[in-house]
């Protein structure tokens, strides 16, 4: 009577439940949030890090970082861009989002949601670029011509007053959309953070401390994202780096692993502390499916080597050469440790039963939409858009171009 | 104060964009895309347009009161006709136009009988292989009062569905007698002799314990002392499904 399942369905299951330990739910075999769910928060967090990295510029002026103030938006921008896509791929129907927009579902933290995604790229993220850009923009459409003169005619929606005044307004406007735009980073990534937060059936995603988690993972990300770029630049430019602007992202850097390590160490102690009944199950967790990349990847080799790394370039002096190769190092550890704890949030809540009595396993695909290539290649995206950005709108033209200095 | 150039040209932008959002959602989008009402109400008319299909037991019995009769007085009795003769609103309409079929092959009692370990414990089911192969259902069972043709002599007759859950248990291979001593006058005047029933931990603890000589004893045993408490063995093992929960 039964039986009609195709035999690959039958593989793939026999396959499935032979990794599985101790005692599990028939629905549970399947991971239903698999790395695409990975790379969304991953990337939103780099958006919000780095958003408020460039408001340490304009909101408490801090003089240093000035130079990577522009990179650090466009960076901003071009993660954006792409950060609501693994999610219209995952649920596989990207012809029906706007629906979320017309038909809004108060009661939803995952409808609303939607309203953050586009408040912060529209109401924040492409006006203070447009502010901010908007002198470089009407010098460029003046000076170009055919088809770009036009393009950046229609970006500088055809504006022509570069007066001192209206430059000091341009100033201002976006000083005053930083200032909201703070707050509103913090929304956008806390809210993810809110969202496993609140999942109460599940004890590895429901606590008040994951939204703050979150956002802070996010900082240490999005920072780490932009130092990254800043180095690697001035390696494919051949550019010289402002060595006062590299420390000074180091130093904040430092501070935000720390505030991190303490609110996930925090977190993990409480646990063990409250020793709930899921705890005995999370230690199992944690000790065998999660070992390397909690453990390994995320703990020591993304947070505390790094952390280590910061502290010796703050102590010893090393020559340029040296602390250009250590930032470079702890970036890239940065990026993937947070990666990895992205993973170990997304996929690791979803690897032991709600029996709390036994564990799963996920078998990630290689080809197919919700696969380890369409994750590469949403990873790759943002770089990719972030090219054009910077052909389109170069950060350091009006050095070269303005008549007279600007700002 | 005068706005300056640029707000200008941002509100522009800004209010060509609210103002296409709020032509689409009050204008162009058809309203059952945001209020569940209409969509609720097309979905009522959708269903109602169709045919009916099925008439139910009760007008069946209208003018087939002999097998609605039969049927409810036997083990059948909560199985809807059209459950068997399929849907047959048009025949209760009009009794000429259409003949409800008769499902006469063996298949159509398999689908409820055939052996499924998923079914209920205690739930009549035959093995198709071994339960008179090939030879109709229905030339043994009335369908409409299904009884086996002659009646049993066993405890079975009376006792099915104990009889079928213990058959599926570990305690299969054990007689009733193991544990019930049963008068033979039960057997025809059931409530005048009741059989004797298990009253005491020992009467588990005879096959139970280590070292036990019982000749059916079981390799699995407990200490008697300990296990369970002083509750007796049945407050937490049916013993007719012993490995089953309670
Ligand atoms: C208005 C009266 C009426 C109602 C209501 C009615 N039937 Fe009948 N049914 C008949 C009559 C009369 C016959 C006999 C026709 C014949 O022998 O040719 C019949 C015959 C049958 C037969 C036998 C067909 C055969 O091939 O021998 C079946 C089965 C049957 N009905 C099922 C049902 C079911 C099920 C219902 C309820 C959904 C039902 N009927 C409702 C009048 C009715
Ligand atoms: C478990 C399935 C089943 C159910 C339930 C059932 N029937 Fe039948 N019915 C049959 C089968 C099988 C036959 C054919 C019997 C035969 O040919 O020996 C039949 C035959 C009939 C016939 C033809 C005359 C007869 O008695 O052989 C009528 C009329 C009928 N059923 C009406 C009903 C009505 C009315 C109900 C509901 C009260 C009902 N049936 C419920 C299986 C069922
Ligand atoms: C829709 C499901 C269904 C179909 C079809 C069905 N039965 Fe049944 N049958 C039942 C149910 C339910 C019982 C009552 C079980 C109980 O008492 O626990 C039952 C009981 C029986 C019994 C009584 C067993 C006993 O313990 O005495 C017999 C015999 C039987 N059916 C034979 C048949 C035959 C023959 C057919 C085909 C004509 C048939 N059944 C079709 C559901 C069905
Ligand atoms: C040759 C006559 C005959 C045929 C054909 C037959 N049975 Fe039986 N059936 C019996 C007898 C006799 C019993 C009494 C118990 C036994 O001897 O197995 C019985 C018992 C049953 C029982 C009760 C089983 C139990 O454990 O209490 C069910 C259910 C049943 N039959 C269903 C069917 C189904 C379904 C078919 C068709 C696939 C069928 N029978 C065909 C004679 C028959
Ligand atoms: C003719 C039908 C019939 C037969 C055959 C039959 N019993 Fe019973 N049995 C009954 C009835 C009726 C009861 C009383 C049920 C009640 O009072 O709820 C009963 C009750 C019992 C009880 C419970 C006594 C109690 O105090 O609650 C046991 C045990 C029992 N029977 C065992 C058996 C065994 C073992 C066999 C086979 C050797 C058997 N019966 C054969 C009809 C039968
Ligand atoms: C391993 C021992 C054992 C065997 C074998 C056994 N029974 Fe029982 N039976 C019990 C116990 C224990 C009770 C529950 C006594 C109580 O609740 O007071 C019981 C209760 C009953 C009852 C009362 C109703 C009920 O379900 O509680 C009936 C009827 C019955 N048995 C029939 C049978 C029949 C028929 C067989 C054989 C098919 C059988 N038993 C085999 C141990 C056994
Ligand atoms: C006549 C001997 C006998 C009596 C009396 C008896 N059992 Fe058993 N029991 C067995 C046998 C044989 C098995 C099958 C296990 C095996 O392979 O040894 C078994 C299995 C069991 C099991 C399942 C063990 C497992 O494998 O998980 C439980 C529980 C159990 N019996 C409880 C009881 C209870 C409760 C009573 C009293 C109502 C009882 N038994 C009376 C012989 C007996
Ligand atoms: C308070 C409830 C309770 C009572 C009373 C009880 N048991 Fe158990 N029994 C259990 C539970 C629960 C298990 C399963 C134990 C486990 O898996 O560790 C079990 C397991 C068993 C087993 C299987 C042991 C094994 O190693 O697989 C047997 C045999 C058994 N019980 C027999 C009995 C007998 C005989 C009695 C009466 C003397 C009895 N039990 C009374 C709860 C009870």
């Amino acid at each position: 009577m039964s039986g009609a399942i195709p035999d690959s369905l039958n593989e793939q299951l026999s396959h499935q439940l032979s990794q599985v330990v101790g005692f599990i739910y028939p629905n549970e075999v399947e991971t239903q949030w698999a790395i695409l769910i990975v790379v969304y928060p991953y990337l939103t967090g780099i958006v919000a890090g780095a958003f408020i990295l460039a408001s340490l510029v304009k909101v408490f002026n801090v003089v240093e970082v000035q130079p990577i103030y522009r990179l650090a938006l466009l960076t901003a921008l071009s993660f954006m861009l792409v950060a609501g896509m693994p999610l219209q791929l995952h649920l596989g129907h990207p012809e029906r989002a706007y629906e979320i927009f017309f038909t809004p579902q108060p009661t939803s933290a995952m409808a609303m949601f939607g309203f953050v995604y586009l408040w912060y790229l529209l109401g924040i993220l492409l006006i203070e670029i447009w502010f901010e850009y908007r002198h470089q923009l009407v010098l460029m459409a003046q000076q170009s011509r055919g088809l770009l003169r036009g393009i950046y005619g229609a970006l500088s929606l055809y504006s022509k007053d570069v007066s001192p005044e209206a430059l000091a307004f341009d100033h201002k406007a976006s000083k005053l959309i930083t200032i909201v735009g703070i707050p509103s980073a913090f929304l956008l990534h806390g809210y993810v953070g809110f969202i496993f937060g609140s999942v109460k059936a599940n004890p590895w995603w429901g606590s008040v401390l994951m939204p703050i988690v979150f956002l802070m993972s996010a900082i240490v990300s999005g920072i780490a994202m932009v130092m990254f770029l800043y180095i690697l630049l001035s390696l494919v430019r051949n550019e010289k780096l402002d060595m006062r602007c590299l420390d000074k992202i180091g130093l904040f850097l430092l501070v935000a692993i720390i505030v991190d390590f303490t609110l996930e160490a925090l977190d993990y102690i409480h646990r063990l502390y409250q020793s709930e009944e899921s705890i005995g199950i999370l230690t199992q967790l944690v000790s065998s499916k999660l070992f390397l990349s909690l453990v390994v990847v995320q703990l020591l080799l993304g947070m505390l080597l790094p952390l280590l790394i910061l502290v010796l370039v703050r102590s010893v002096r090393f020559n340029e050469e040296l602390r250009k190769l250590l930032y470079f190092t702890t970036s890239l550890l940065i990026l993937v440790g947070i990666f990895s704890m992205r993973w170990n949030v997304v996929i690791g809540g979803q690897l032991y039963s709600k029996s709390l009595r036994g564990l799963m396993a996920y078998k990630m695909e290689i080809t197919g939409i919700e696969s380890l290539l369409t994750a590469l290649a949403l990873l790759a995206l943002p770089f990719i858009i972030l090219t054009v950005l910077f052909r389109l709108l170069p950060p350091r033209w009006m050095e070269s171009h303005a008549p007279a200095a600007a700002n | 104060m005068k706005l300056p150039e640029q707000v200008t040209r941002l509100g522009i932008v800004i209010a060509a964009i609210v103002a296409v959002v709020l032509l689409l959602r009050l204008v162009i989008l058809p309203e059952t895309l945001f209020s569940a009402r209409p969509h609720q109400a097309a979905a009522v008319e959708r269903e109602m347009a169709k045919p009916l299909r099925h008439a139910g037991v009760a007008v069946c019995r209208e003018c087939h009161a002999e097998q609605f009769e039969l049927k409810y007085g036997g083990k059948h009795r909560n199985i809807g006709c059209e459950n068997c003769h399929g849907p047959a609103a048009s025949h209760a309409a009009d009794e000429n136009a259409a003949k409800p079929p008769l499902p006469r092959e063996r298949e159509a009692c398999l689908a409820c009988h055939g052996y499924d370990s998923s079914r209920p414990n205690g739930f009549p089911q035959v093995d198709p292989l071994e339960h008179r192969p090939r030879k109709k259902c229905v030339s043994c069972h009335d369908p409409h009062d299904p009884v086996p043709p002659k009646v049993p002599t066993e405890c079975t007759g009376c006792h099915g569905r104990i009889e079928r859950t213990k058959a599926m248990s570990t305690h299969a291979l054990l007689p009733c007698a193991s544990c019930h001593a049963v008068d033979e006058r039960h057997m025809t005047e059931p409530r005048l002799a009741l059989p004797t029933k298990p009253d005491s931990r020992e009467v588990c603890g005879r096959c139970h314990v280590p070292g036990a000589t019982d000749p059916a004893a079981s390799k699995v045993t407990v200490d008697l002392t300990a296990h369970g408490g002083t509750y007796v063995c049945w407050e937490c093992h049916y013993a007719h499904l012993p490995e089953g929960r309670k």
